[in-house]
């Protein structure tokens, strides 16, 4: 029987293996294959970039995403290009050793740090602290000598699921704290794998960082909409909707709009690149996005399997459906119209018309 | 017996704001709904009906109809006649302010008295401000939705809304504002019509309004 146990933890990233990930980030990047040699020769090069990966108020999905990849190349060409100096979840070293570790690499070397996860804010920002100190001082230790800043994640670039409402700690995204320094934003709950090796990519080979859109989101990866590029689109224009889970017209494939899709509020490339190597993304396998790469998504983005937030009235603690708050509204108005009216004609028959 | 004299109001460019204006809404809130909550389904494939692509260009067509209407609306307030600049509505002078309180008291039944100006009355003109600037978001967060990878539209887009879907439940909800001021518009205008015979309604296609002879 062979070993497949010991074969898919084989710490060795062969050739193949190697420039399997260059290609595949070399497409998510857009770059024509003549670029392909390039890649292969910066990700190749002695001179690995030293990384500092730091991780705050997360469930390190992020990680999860990028280390357990079906595809176990991509998480094994990362940590064959980069010297990962230190990560909380991965790092052999413990304790005093490895706030040494990051400690040295912080004042002798050029790093590059990525961040993971909010930032609580609130309280002298002790809802998370690590080695006794909280998030807010070890951000403000090390950003400002870093060479560049990846937030990997919804909480690191926008504060995800921590800063949803009524966010009792506080907590923001890197972007809010650090300023002066190249921000990167790769959001998602957890971003795709291709798009972080993607960015390191064209950071080593072009030694600059990517184009960016207004949310400091690479364009190469949030350039374009879910919903333009959703191979459920046509169902769309041509009005063909699921109108609940498990009906026939959801066994048929039709379009997950009116079960709550948020694929036309949300920039990604999931449609394009996919997940987990066999090609597959929420909406491919039957239900809708839930706009998890865009600021705020928490707030704005539930209920997941509607297609509009519930209207807040502040002070009363009603949270209604906006149509009903509309509709109510439009009902009071029609009343007090007619009430007017009466009150007019009746004012009109005990007075009798003024004569002109 | 009273008489009447003839006096010119509103421009030709009024007018035709009003109409663009009245009827895109009734197109944009249609489709509108349409579009938010789509009450076909097809079901039939490759059966050459496009119900949503349809209704998005209707939309879309009414939406640039409104938003000239709106630049009209804003030219007008600047370089209108004097019924039609914004300092005209502004409550901010004595006689507009003395305006705004008999038309108050009028429209709550405790005075009789009619504050008599060729423009708007200052409660209506108060409400038509409020409007275009509800207009001018929805032109903003649609134009946002219309062209989300635009840089131009996403740059000012994230400023004001945050996201798209933020910017789409906005849209949403003022949309409500202009159905229920249409509401209230034509129940007011026929009010008016019927208390004080100044042809108010007829204004709006001749541009004529009659007054007292002074």
């Amino acid at each position: 029987m062979a070993d497949t146990v010991n074969n898919a933890l084989d710490p060795q990233l062969d050739r193949r293996g190697f420039l399997k990930g260059c290609t595949m980030a070399a497409a998510a990047l857009g770059l024509s294959d003549a670029m392909i040699p390039k890649l292969v020769e910066a990700a190749a090069t002695a001179e690995r970039p030293r990384v500092i990966w730091l991780h705050f108020q997360e469930c390190t999905g992020c990680t999860e995403s990028l280390l357990r990849s079906s595809h176990p190349d991509l998480a094994r060409l990362l940590l064959d290009i980069i010297s990962l100096d230190y990560h909380e979840t991965v790092m052999a070293a413990a304790g005093h050793q490895a706030e040494q570790n990051l400690h040295d690499t912080v004042s002798k070397h050029p790093f590059i740090l990525v961040v993971e996860g909010a930032i609580p804010t609130k309280d002298g920002g002790i809802y998370c602290k690590i080695a006794g100190k909280t998030a807010v001082d070890i951000l403000a230790e090390v950003a400002p000598k870093a060479s560049a800043i990846i937030a990997i994640g919804t909480c690191a670039a926008f504060g995800g699921v921590q800063a949803a409402a009524p966010n009792p700690t506080g907590a923001v995204g890197v972007q809010d704290l650090v300023s002066g320094k190249p921000i990167i934003n790769i959001p998602g709950c957890p971003p795709n794998p291709v798009s972080f090796l993607g960015t390191i990519l064209h950071y080593l080979t072009f030694k600059r960082l990517p184009a960016l859109d207004h949310l400091n989101r690479p364009l190469f990866a949030y350039g374009r909409r879910i919903h333009d590029h959703c191979e459920r689109r046509p169902h769309f224009d041509e009005g063909r909707f699921v109108e609940q889970f498990g009906d026939e017209f959801h066994k048929l494939g039709y379009c997950l709009y009116k079960v709550g899709c948020k694929g036309p509020e949300t920039f990604s490339n999931c449609p394009a690149v996919r997940f987990n190597d066999v090609g597959v993304w929420p909406v491919s396998v039957g239900h809708g996005c839930t706009g998890c790469t865009e600021p705020n998504f928490w707030d704005t983005m539930t209920p997941f399997y509607e297609r509009l937030p519930n209207v807040k009235i502040p002070g009363s603690g009603i949270i209604a459906d906006a149509d009903k708050v509309g509709k109510t509204i439009l009902g009071a108005t029609a009343a007090a119209v007619g009430i007017h009216a009466a009150v007019g004609i009746g004012k009109r028959l005990i007075k009798g018309k003024d004569q002109e | 017996m009273a008489t009447y004299e003839k006096h010119h109001c509103w421009s030709v460019l009024l007018r035709l704001f009003h109409w663009m204006f009245a009827l895109s809404i009734v197109f944009l809130v249609t489709t509108g709904f349409y579009i938010n909550n789509p009450w076909t389904n097809t079901m039939i494939e490759g059966s050459l009906s496009f119900p949503m692509a349809t209704m998005r260009y209707i939309h879309y067509v009414a939406a640039y109809t409104f938003s000239a209407a709106v630049a009209i609306r804003l030219f007008l307030y600047i370089f209108g006649n004097a019924q039609e600049r914004i300092w005209d509505i502004l409550p901010f002078t004595k006689r507009n302010l003395n305006n705004l309180k008999m038309t108050l008291l009028q429209y709550s039944y405790i005075s009789d008295k009619h504050d008599e100006r060729l423009g708007h009355n200052i409660l209506a003109g108060l409400a038509y401000l409020f409007t275009f600037i509800a207009a001018v978001i929805m032109v903003l967060s649609g134009f946002f939705m219309l062209y989300p990878e635009a840089s131009f539209w996403q740059g000012w887009g994230v400023m004001l809304f945050g996201n798209q879907q933020f910017a789409r439940f906005l849209h949403h909800l003022l949309m409500w504002w202009f159905m229920i001021f249409a509401v209230i518009h034509l129940y007011l205008c026929i009010w008016n019509d019927a208390n004080e015979p100044e042809g108010l309604i007829s204004s709006i296609f001749t541009g004529a309004k009659f007054k007292h002879k002074a």
